[in-house]
């Protein structure tokens, strides 16, 4: 829709700002800074379809990754399993709400404050309900982004498996392999998606409606 | 807006302060800022302004901060275990050196890459972009956005230990036979990774484009 009038549209780089044109971006292909070379925009395979079924998908299986263990440690006949959450847990437990919080926010809150976030707004100009708070919720999942961390959460479940392996018996949950799951969606639903995009459409909708008089 | 026309050559690139735009922070729109002090973004609401305000100095002190930080972090350890009444307490080096004489290298490698070094080159690095920016440099502005956007991007990797101190917490909780807990370091830690964060997202890195080289235009 940003090229009913012409095939160009402005932008300023978000690292130079350098000020372009951008033309028409085949799916699939990147529009680079002439300058400094930052990805300017990129026009993903698959439309809006692809992240909102990745979006649902992702759901689920967070869910699943966090309700079930994702391993059990056995030493001397004593079991003990752990969730995402169990490292919080813990914490709390031991008297560092501090630490539970630095632990939870980043592997869990934030991550499905994004995915129910990006459902919200996905769903809502897919299907052109124009559901009141999207604007302002795109522009704190953009700035929540950076703060989710399942992937290095992941790589740390790797790590404390390797560490304890020596010591222990471990056995693999199913939390485990949802979480796998999980990460690579996650990562699926982020590479899917241009903001840019996604603001023009909900501009679009929303000067539908006429409640913006700018659109 | 539309006004403003350009050709794709990197030569001829302007600035978008030179013409009187800001593309929004938050939305990445492009906003006519001239005949404005103050403007919200018409497509996400956000403020908007040409480089984000007090960048430099906001990101000294988020980064000062952090450097701090980064001392207990590694002096103090990172977690304590309790076998059978006795306490030990494992620092990020020493844990480092314990998987380092097991010949577990690989993953020695990996917590020594992402507790010690990556938390160190992030504040070196953003250090090195605020000082060439207050300097005044010309040069180096591409080399010096990509190292911005890599710290960008690998600077959360730091949290591991954090979330392996916390896991082995969780699943090593045997009574009086071994109890984990996370010492005094996790807490620091955890300030280096934040406050690094917040450092590098106070600064601009358009304020590495904003020196003009002499010889140009």
């Amino acid at each position: 829709m940003e090229s009913a009038d012409s095939t160009a549209v402005i932008f300023v780089c978000h690292e130079c700002d350098a000020l372009q044109h951008v033309t028409t971006v085949l799916p699939g292909n990147d529009a680079i800074c002439v300058r400094c070379g930052s990805r300017l925009f990129r026009n993903p395979k698959g439309g809006i379809d692809k992240p909102l079924a990745l979006i649902m998908a992702s759901m689920i299986i967070f869910i699943v990754a966090n309700i079930y263990p994702i391993m059990t440690l056995t030493i001397m006949g004593v079991e003990q399993a752990t969730t995402i959450s169990g490292a919080a847990i813990i914490f709390m437990q031991q008297g560092s709400p501090e630490l539970a919080a630095i632990v939870w926010l980043p592997s869990v809150l934030i991550p499905g404050l994004i995915i129910s976030g990006l459902f919200y707004v996905l769903f809502s100009i897919r299907f052109q309900k124009n559901w009141p708070y999207a604007k302002t919720m795109l522009a704190w999942i953009s700035r929540m982004l950076p703060w989710g961390m399942m992937d290095v959460f992941f790589l740390g479940v790797l790590v404390s498996l390797v560490k304890l392996v020596a010591l222990a018996d471990i056995v693999l949950g199913t939390g485990f392999y949802a979480f796998i799951l999980l990460v690579l969606l996650y990562a699926m639903v982020i590479a899917s998606l241009e903001p840019h995009t996604l603001w023009e459409s909900l501009r679009h909708q929303t000067s539908l409606q006429g409640e913006v008089e700018n659109g | 807006m539309a006004k403003t026309v350009l050709s794709a050559k990197a030569k001829s690139v302007v600035s978008a302060k030179d013409r009187g735009l800001a593309g929004c922070h938050t939305c990445g729109q492009v906003v006519d800022m001239r005949n404005h002090s103050h403007v919200e973004c018409p497509r996400c609401g956000a403020e908007v302004h040409y480089r984000k305000p007090d960048s430099i100095n906001r990101a000294w002190a988020f980064l000062i901060a952090a450097f701090v930080m980064y001392i207990p972090a590694n002096t103090e350890p990172m977690m304590r275990t309790t076998s059978l009444g006795t306490e030990s307490g494992d620092t990020i080096l020493s844990g480092v050196l314990y998987f380092l004489h097991h010949g577990d290298w690989p993953l020695a490698l990996v917590i020594f890459s992402a507790s010690v070094m990556l938390p160190l080159l992030k504040i070196i690095a953003i250090a090195y972009i605020l000082i060439s920016v207050q300097r005044g440099a010309t040069h180096r502005k591409i080399e010096n956005t990509r190292l911005y956007i890599l710290a960008e991007v690998l600077g959360r990797w730091s949290m591991l230990d954090i979330f392996v101190v916390g896991l082995m917490a969780a699943l090593v909780q045997l009574g009086k036979l071994t109890t984990i807990q996370p010492g005094p370091a996790c807490l620091a830690f955890a300030g280096v990774v934040i406050l690094t964060m917040l450092a590098e997202m106070a600064f601009d890195p358009k304020l590495i484009w904003d020196q003009k080289e002499n010889n140009n235009d």
